[in-house]
């Protein structure tokens, strides 16, 4: 099998030590966090680094911490598996760890992060649609100092996110969810195993006072497009009126024109436009028994 | 540029210096000679390099050797203690859950790293633990069978 | 006395060496002094080479060679001599190697491969068999004509056509007009990759003095590839040593010289050092070889009462660029498109066709799986039509016993029936389609198949009776995961008369292991069974000889078992051991046996004259019967069960028989619902797992393997063979399931959720 080229290595101590090396490198370095994503592009040749910053060993960017009230920050470091198996999370924001128990297999979800999955940026990212009907904010470090912004528009293209070199995700923050909320994330894939999103959406919404009648709501949709779509259209149908089986099927058919997928070697356009459309009404379905109370749809 | 990495492998310690673009894998096989950890792709895609790090299990030919630093590895050969195998080793022979051979290091601790956190699993989930292991051969359902068996064995051991 | 060996599950002789991780398979090869073998590849389907720039390659660090095709100029081939080591003036595929470095590790050899220029300059390519069989198609091999060929294939040179079969019996024409019905219909296989866990690998040491070549390989037939060899560089095959380790898989993939090809010509120019070529995943998925895909058109005559009056197939084979054992598929496998049924008037014309893609060869199923995916799915679409019961019309067509194959070989132990039977009532047929909810309903689907093994072929054994009483077995038979030394060994212990934990079997090593055929065609259990077995009646013989001379008495009075000489109404009367040390005394020896089987003149070959090469020594029969449940919202298929019925004569080890039924089951459904090589031109666009997707442990339904022996005249206790039967029937199987589900019918591989949903919706708006 294809050897890794030799790189130039790094233990940072710090985020600050990271940043640094970082930043005097540009774009010939590459922060190493699971290395599920960055060893395989290396050993493909699609990237060439001369160094490589193991950020592994910086303290308390692995920790998932509850901020009552307000909602939990999630380091970059925590691991898929460490996501999906966690109780906090599974009873305080179900759609993360929902998507991070189909993500890959076991032992990729042992080594994958939250932060390295993201900064990947790929389209087809299982946690990327989760995140951003969770309204999730994520944290940047840098030389210039931190910022801050919204999961959703963190994404510039297909790999590419909107941050420099130099720049480190430190921390992301999911909003805490008001009651009478419910999720899902569905996923389809040519086989049920160790399989990438061919078509995966994401579903939170909250149900206000009247029956099936949506407060607040978010769809997301992954390997739809050149970035994880927010489909903000679908979106205001979800708040348009009672959530019956037929207002359901508006909301899927209006989320499958919004995708905007390509003919590709996994799949057709056409084809991925209709599994938008089953998954939106299927996964809406469940947020709403779930948000209904327990019961499954 | 090399560095210098304590490894504790099937309960032995090691110091080993390798350069830095070392996988775990490579470390495994070239240098510490274990040869039961295959390779079937180098991307993490096969499962065939799966060894237990802190007990989970991981993709070896992902983890850099350095990644491994202070850490306690269990592969294959680790399993059979006091040249008595262990009971999924025992199943997998009884269940006939072996047939080329290639992927059954891997499915072997794959599974145990599942029984050893969940002592009763259901069906789906030794599919799951087991999902990131390809068999050509196509001997999951003996293989499942095997993990069944291990886990009743140990239960009624205990 | 405790019962023998044969027809119990013994725990499987390779089990303890794998689950332990102490198993050395080719993968794990290292010699002293060993190099590491890296490929340059062809980037173009089809050109000239025009000019190779070795230079900066041969100064990269840790080089000790570079190699092109000028260096190497040699070619082989294991039906037609047609393939280069290395590509000498022209590339013919994608993937084709071109140049070799050997190095002092692996990441020195990539990176030299990196260095190599070449220059290219395109020919137009051919990628579509039909297309390429026309007469304006670009030609890959103008020399056709002048290769040698290693069997009976005939090749039409000036054209792509590497093999051409026309068959024909009675009058397809009157058939057809007997008929009441007649169905045309066309189908297609796709290529799929054996996909083993274990890419190809060797390692290879030329002695530059004696010129000899030691070879370690995970190969399936390590004497036919040291042939190709010996006839590719003209030197005589006891210069060259094949060891085969443990075979992390073959189906097929590891029969001629892959990896080796490689490995050999770079060693040829390392002076004495080995060197070793693995290949990795991509090349795996695109430079090694691949399933024999077919275009098949087929034309069917049945009466209204559903009798089956003429069949005549068009079938196109896309060989890629080179023959490989690819040729057999299009002369043999061709055939079983007639299925296991009483047709009286036949024709067929079969064509493999070059194409500028990776090479097509053997895979499990030697070409049955194809044809019977367009054979089975016609008969249940004639089913349909007629309104006959998909069963009851095989049944009603089905061979039984003393039937006549189609060139007038009597069939014997026909257990074509009972195989039926059995899969149709374990999946409870008749129940019809099942509404589960508003998007998933359930169907059960019935296909059988028919598939006979290389006839006639060799095998020889070879057993020692050490001076301690343990007994070495020496075969060539590689054990690829089918447990074929186990089996070997319940076959010579049960016998001789010995306890199987006397017995030992090496794995082979041209040197010391004399001829087999091949671990292929489902041949071995029959084949290397009866050479093991007529080699431990001899071993039995000697033994009783030897104690009838110790003892003083009659050997007609005198039996082996467990290991002991018993003596007619006295009882135990000698250990072996005791036996051995008493004959040889303090300075030792052995007793040697020898076996040799050949299925070439057996009576049960007889058939109508000239046609004897179309017979087989034994046949085997199958009959899938899956249950699936198919949401026709997304079109995913998901396979709920499948009871599998394999005729295989005699279960020597039931348990290694489930392993290969259910493996079968498990890679046909894979290859049906996953696998599909995703082409642009001759390039594989994926070629990584991620991908070419293989069924997972989450992917697999229920399988239940329901054995049926018919107990061969010849074979070894009655035993056939098992191995490539189960691969073909499951296709169908889902396709036939599928139709019952949901009302619609597939007729290319692979079945994708796409097409499925593409075919429903169509469906609906034709309603």
């Amino acid at each position: 099998m294809k050897r890794l080229k030799p790189f130039t290595y790094f233990e940072p101590a710090s985020l600050s030590e990271a940043i640094e090396i970082l930043a005097e490198r540009g774009n010939e370095a590459y922060a190493l966090a699971g290395g599920t994503d960055l060893l395989v592009r290396m050993k493909r040749g699609e990237i060439r680094p001369s160094a490589l910053v193991n950020i592994k060993g910086i303290r308390d960017l692995d920790q998932i911490r509850n901020e009552p009230g307000r909602g939990t920050h999630v380091g970059p470091l925590v691991t898929i598996a460490g996501i999906g198996n966690d109780l906090r999370l599974c009873s305080s924001h179900p759609v993360i760890t929902e998507a991070a128990r189909v993500l890959g297999s076991p032992s990729i979800r042992t080594m994958a992060t939250l932060g390295g999955n993201i900064g990947r940026a790929s389209p087809a990212s299982d946690m990327a649609p989760a995140l951003i009907v969770l309204g999730a904010r994520v944290a940047i470090g840098g030389t210039a100092g931190k910022r801050e912004q919204s999961v959703e528009d963190i994404f510039s293209g297909p790999g590419t996110l909107r941050i420099q070199a130099g720049e480190l995700i430190s921390s992301f923050f999911l909003p805490e969810i008001a009651p009478r909320s419910g999720a899902a994330y569905l996923k389809i894939g040519r086989r049920e195993g160790m399989d990438c999103a061919l078509v995966g959406v994401a579903v939170q919404i909250t149900l206000g006072e009247k029956e099936k009648e949506a407060i607040d709501g978010r769809i997301a949709l992954a390997s739809v497009g050149p970035v994880p779509l927010r489909a903000a259209r679908a979106e205001k149908v979800l708040f348009s009126g009672p959530l019956t089986e037929d207002r359901i099927k508006e909301v899927a058919r209006v989320a499958s024109d919004e995708a905007d997928p390509i003919d590709d070697m996994r799949a057709s356009a056409w084809y991925r436009r209709e599994m938008v459309r089953v998954l939106s009404s299927r996964a809406l379905q469940k947020a709403l028994a779930r948000a209904e109370g327990g019961k499954e749809g | 540029m090399t560095i210098a990495i304590d490894i504790k492998v099937n309960g032995e310690q090691y110091r080993v210096e390798l350069e830095p673009q070392t996988t775990l894998l490579e470390l495994l096989r070239d240098s510490l000679r274990l040869t039961g950890t295959k390779e079937g792709c180098g991307l993490g895609e096969c499962g065939a390099c799966v060894v237990l790090v802190q007990g989970r299990p991981v993709n070896s030919c992902l983890m850099l050797a350095a990644d491994a630093n202070g850490c306690d590895v269990v592969t294959i050969e680790g399993l059979t203690m006091n040249g008595a195998l262990h009971p999924l080793q025992q199943s997998f022979v009884d269940e006939g859950a072996i047939q080329c051979g290639f992927c059954t290091p891997a499915m072997v601790l794959s599974a145990k790293a599942l029984l050893d956190r969940n002592p009763e699993p259901v069906e789906e989930e030794i599919k799951e633990a087991l999902s990131g292991v390809l068999c050509r051969c196509g001997s999951y359902n003996k293989i499942i069978r095997a993990v069944q068996s291990a886990a009743e064995r140990t239960r009624q051991s205990v | 006395m405790k019962t023998g060996h044969v027809g119990r599950s013994v725990p499987r002789l390779d089990a303890l060496d794998k689950v332990t991780g102490s198993a050395l398979y080719g993968f794990d090869i290292e010699l002293p002094g060993m190099f590491y073998g890296a490929t340059l590849r062809s980037p173009c389907s089809h050109a000239k080479i025009i000019h190779v720039d070795i230079s900066e390659a041969i100064k990269a660090p840790g080089v000790r060679a570079v190699i092109t095709g000028k260096d190497f100029p040699f070619t082989f081939g294991g039906s037609i001599k047609d393939q280069p080591f290395l590509a000498i003036d022209k590339v013919r595929y994608i993937g084709e190697p071109v140049a070799a470095v050997a190095a002092e590790t692996e990441a020195e050899a990539q990176d030299a491969v990196e260095r190599i220029r070449v220059t290219y300059e395109d020919l137009p390519a051919v990628f579509d068999p039909r297309e390429a069989a026309g007469e304006d198609a670009p030609l890959l091999h103008p020399d056709l004509g002048e290769y040698t060929r290693f069997g009976p294939y005939d090749v039409v040179p000036g054209t792509n056509i590497c093999t051409i079969r026309r068959y024909k019996h009675g009058n397809v024409e009157k058939g057809f007009s007997d008929a009441d019905e007649v169905f045309e219909d066309e189908f297609s296989a796709h290529s799929v990759s054996h996909s083993t866990i274990e890419t190809h690998c060797a390692a290879a040491r030329y002695e530059p003095v004696s010129g000899e070549f030691t070879i370690w390989s995970s190969n399936d037939r390590p004497h036919r590839a040291i042939r190709e060899l010996a006839n590719a560089v003209g030197i005589p095959i006891n210069h060259i040593r094949l060891i085969v380790p443990y075979v992390g898989g073959s189906f097929g993939g590891k029969s001629t010289l892959v990896a080796e090809a490689i490995a050999i010509a770079l060693a040829r120019f390392t002076k004495g050092r080995p060197v070793k070529a693995t290949f990795s995943r991509e090349e795996e998925l695109t430079a090694t070889q691949s399933r024999v895909a077919a275009w098949m058109k087929i034309k069917t005559g049945v009466t209204k009462s559903g009798v089956l009056t003429a069949r005549k197939a068009e079938v196109f084979w896309d060989n890629g660029a080179y023959a490989s054992y690819a040729p057999g598929v299009a002369l043999r496998g061709g055939l079983t498109v007639f299925g296991p049924y009483r047709i009286p008037n036949l024709e067929l014309d079969s064509r493999l066709v070059y194409t500028n893609k990776m090479i097509a060869g053997a895979y499990r199923g030697y070409g049955t799986t194809q044809v019977t995916w367009a054979c089975e799915s016609q008969m249940d679409m004639i089913a349909h039509k007629l309104g006959l019961d998909p069963l009851e019309f095989r049944l009603g067509n089905g061979y039984v016993e003393n039937d006549r194959y189609i060139n007038g070989q009597v069939l014997r132990d026909v257990g074509l029936k009972e195989t039926l039977e059995k899969a149709s009532r374990e999946i409870g047929w008749g129940s019809g389609r099942k509404r589960i909810s508003a998007s998933r309903f359930r169907g059960k689907g019935i296909a059988t198949t028919i598939k006979g093994t290389v006839t006639p072929t060799e095998s020889f054994c070879i057993i020692r009776l050490n001076n301690d009483a343990s007994i070495t077995l020496l075969m060539s038979s590689a054990e690829i995961g089918g447990g074929q030394k186990t089996v070997l060994a319940q076959i010579a212990a049960d016998t001789i008369g010995v306890p199987i934990e006397s017995i030992s079997v090496q794995n082979p090593d041209t040197f010391v292991t004399p001829y087999d055929h091949a671990v292929a065609s489902s041949r071995t259990t029959y084949h290397m069974g009866n050479a093991v077995r007529s080699a431990s009646q001899q071993l039995r013989e000697k033994i009783l000889q030897v104690a009838a001379t110790l003892l003083g008495l009659d050997c007609n009075r005198l039996s082996l078992a467990e290991g002991k000489v018993f003596e007619e109404g006295k009882g135990e009367r000698m250990h072996l051991d005791a036996l051995m040390s008493k004959r040889f005394g303090g300075k030792g020896g052995e007793i040697l046996a020898e076996g040799y089987y050949t299925s070439a003149g057996s009576p049960l070959l007889a058939a109508y004259s000239g046609l004897e090469g179309m017979s087989s020594i034994f046949w085997m029969y199958g009959t899938h019967a899956a249950e699936v449940e198919v949401d026709v919202e997304t079109g995913i298929v998901k396979v709920l069960k499948i009871a599998a019925a394999h005729d295989l004569g005699r279960a020597i080890n039931p348990m290694t028989c489930e392993q290969q039924i259910e493996g079968a089951v498990v890679m046909g459904l894979s290859n049906t619902l996953f696998e599909e090589f995703i082409l642009a031109g001759g390039r594989v666009l994926n070629d990584t797992l991620s991908d070419y997707k293989l069924a997972t442990a989450r992917d697999v339904p229920d399988i239940v393997p329901i054995i049926v022996e018919t107990r061969h005249t010849e074979g070894p206790f009655g035993a056939k063979g098992l191995g490539e039967p189960a691969a073909a029937a499951t296709a169908p199987a889902i396709a036939n399931a599928i139709y019952e589900a949901v009302g619609v019918r597939i007729k290319d591989l692979p079945i994708t959720p796409e097409k499925l949903l593409a075919a429903l919706k169509r469906k609906k708006v034709a309603n």
